[in-house]
């Protein structure tokens, strides 16, 4: 088991106007399941294949269990890696490639007939192993990939989008089955994926990236509660948090935000920490904080409009509402009993705790010190 | 149970009907010519179609013994085998790197071997064959192997570079963390991947150059340096055309044409129906 650790890495590729990956700097402790997060391009990817050693690292020092790692090939680092094609050998059988990389460290056959026994155990493979990869289904070859990586039993495991290929039940399956393997092995482990509830469900740490940064790093639930900025708030969550442009009022001694017609309070923040963003700001608040109330009602904390769409999902229902004044529109998750139809009027209202704070322009929470 | 409409039968019949006028279109030659090989030359001039009334297999022992076929036939075998094999490796190696590494000049020599498939080989024989002689190897059968290799390698360049292109990244990289150098992942992942490519190459170059005649003919003159193509050629006088024996000499040119293609097309298939590339 290994501590990895970037600090200010860089990557750029020649011809390349901006850096894939830029100044990314993190520790993955021993034994930890750590997250890359992002979106398609944000150089999670690249980061993973850096730590792997398939990449080269343009700038900054990265090290497992304390050793420089930089120049090292991927052969060398101890490392194990599941590709999200799975990149089993096709020639040869299940055996084969779960063996075929300690044949080449000249582990002796006793040793690889035992080791691949065990993993075959671990994920049920035993009756596969002289099967090609051509005769299995995707879940089979899901964890023939995951076998070949615990063979090895190496210092790190790194996971490259390895559910992106199953169909959705089966990736519910083979990410509690991951977990699991994590509880039992306790390796060091990193996992890069887009798919946010696979980063909220497994990670015991998650690291947000966008445009080759890191844009913030935490556990889960912290990271959810505590977006560092508006790029977070967006992307977690699913429909993603609401965001509303605003303009900070003061209403009688009251600080508000202005979103349309709308006076949200602001009472949690002071004037000093409202101050650097000049007085434009994005509110934003989770779907599932907005609840419908009684439109006559003349409460503070409420967000008017019409209901502009609604999809029903079973256990909850979404609704849509186009904001009074032009303000946007928001999407509240409500009861799945709610009768509501198109162009109906509806109020939506909030605890004032819920809201969130961004600064206009740099998009940076804007922190209330009573949070 | 559920029958078979009429328009199915007659759909299915049409078919058939066109599979066996094609099987017949292309075997009968492949039979008339297999018949005339044990019938001989006065037989076919008093009958051209007819069925042997006698078989004549001694016609094969004239020809492999007294007619030197043993000799043209071990040629063309060390030639081809040694040319396709060399073709082969090469071929796969240099695809290998167009494919897979980002080298300067990478497009510029697949550009260069590009073209020069598009221009045809006949415009290089005078030139050749001056190479050769100025290099003594004119009449020699290394000779005519390192034109083959040279005449065939573009080719297969070109259609090995096209299928490994598409062999998945994460396949190398995954062998890179399993330990395997460039060199071993070439033979160990690369080739056997690629082996519904290489069995295509193999076939077209070995039914290519064991046919070969213009260079054969252009570039070896002595006797014991001939293969089977100037081996049959030699039963064509000026004035006598020994009919029955060039069909004799065919029949035992073409039995290893049918041997590789019937071996390398059962691997061909394998290959493709094993989902080698996904």
């Amino acid at each position: 088991m290994a501590v990895v650790r970037l600090a200010n890495i860089f990557k750029r590729y020649p011809g390349a106007a901006a850096a894939s990956v830029d100044d990314v700097s993190f520790t993955v402790a021993d034994g930890e399941f750590m997250v890359l997060l992002g979106p398609s391009g944000c150089g999670k990817s690249t980061t993973l294949r850096m730590i792997a050693g398939l990449e080269s690292i343009t700038g900054g020092e990265m090290s497992i269990d304390g050793r420089v790692v930089n120049e090292v090939p991927a052969m060398d680092r101890d490392i194990s890696m599941v590709f999200q094609s799975y990149a089993l050998y096709p020639h040869m059988t299940v055996e084969d490639n779960l063996a075929f990389g300690l044949k080449r460290r000249k582990v002796d056959a006793a040793q690889i007939a035992q080791r691949v026994a065990a993993a075959a155990s671990i994920l049920g493979l035993g009756e596969l192993l002289k099967r090609k990869p051509f005769a299995l289904s995707g879940g089979q070859r899901q964890r023939v990939a995951l076998g070949r990586a615990i063979v090895r039993e190496p210092k790190v495991f790194l996971f490259d989008e390895p559910l992106s290929n199953l169909d959705a039940a089966l990736r519910v399956n083979t990410r509690n089955e991951l977990v699991r393997l994590h509880h039992r092995l306790g390796a060091t482990m990193i996992y890069v994926t887009h798919d946010q509830v696979e980063a909220m469900t497994m990670g015991q740490r998650i690291c947000v990236m966008n445009q080759g940064k890191v844009a913030q790093i935490g556990a889960p639930l912290d990271v959810y509660r505590q977006p560092a900025d508006a790029f977070v708030a967006r992307f977690l969550g699913n429909p993603p948090m609401n965001l509303m442009k605003a303009a900070v009022v003061d209403q009688g001694g009251a600080i508000c935000a202005q979103v349309g017609s709308a006076l949200l309070p602001l009472g949690r923040w002071s004037a000093g920490e409202l101050a650097p963003s000049q007085g434009q700001v994005l509110v934003g608040i989770r779907p599932e904080e907005l609840g419908l109330v009684d439109a006559a009602a003349a409460a503070p904390n409420t967000l008017r409009g019409v209901v502009s769409a609604i999809e029903p999902l079973g256990a909850e229902t979404l609704i849509v509402v186009d904001l009074e004044s032009g303000a946007g529109e928001v999407t509240a998750r409500v009861h799945r009993d709610v009768r509501l139809a198109l162009g109906e009027p509806a109020a939506l209202g909030f605890a004032a705790s819920a809201l969130y704070l961004f600064d206009g322009r740099t998009e940076k929470a804007v922190l209330a010190s009573g949070t | 149970m559920m029958t078979k409409s009429p328009s199915h039968d007659l759909r299915h019949g049409g078919l058939m009907a066109i599979i066996v006028l094609y099987t017949l279109y292309s075997a009968l030659p492949f039979v008339w010519v297999g018949t005339m090989s044990v019938r001989t030359t006065g037989e076919i001039s008093a009958s051209h179609f007819a069925w042997p009334e006698v078989w004549h297999w001694e016609k094969f022992r004239v020809a492999w013994v007294d007619s030197h076929f043993a000799n043209y036939f071990w040629n063309s075998t060390l030639v081809v085998g040694s040319a396709v094999a060399i073709v082969t490796l090469l071929g796969a190696a240099a695809a290998h790197c167009l494919a897979r590494y980002n080298f300067r000049g990478n497009r510029l020599v697949y550009m260069i071997l590009f073209s020069s498939i598009i221009f045809p080989p006949q415009i290089i024989l005078i030139s050749l064959f001056q190479v050769l002689v100025e290099y003594n190897l004119y009449n020699s059968l290394i000779g005519l192997t390192l034109v083959y290799v040279g005449l065939q390698l573009p080719l297969t360049v070109y259609l090995l570079e096209g299928f490994f292109a598409r062999i998945p990244q994460d396949l190398f990289d995954a062998a890179k963390i399993d330990g395997y150098s460039d060199f071993a992942i070439f033979f160990r992942i690369v080739l056997p991947v690629g082996m519904p490519a290489i069995a295509t190459t193999v076939i077209l170059n070995f039914i290519q150059l064991w046919n070969e005649f213009l260079f054969a003919v252009v570039l070896v003159n002595d006797e014991k340096s001939r293969t089977l193509p100037i081996g049959i050629r030699h039963f064509m006088g000026d004035y006598f055309q020994d009919i029955g024996m060039i069909a004799t000499g065919m029949m035992i040119a073409v039995i290893p044409v049918v041997v590789v293609y019937a071996f390398f097309s059962e691997k061909l298939i394998q290959g493709m129906t094993a989902g080698a590339v996904k």
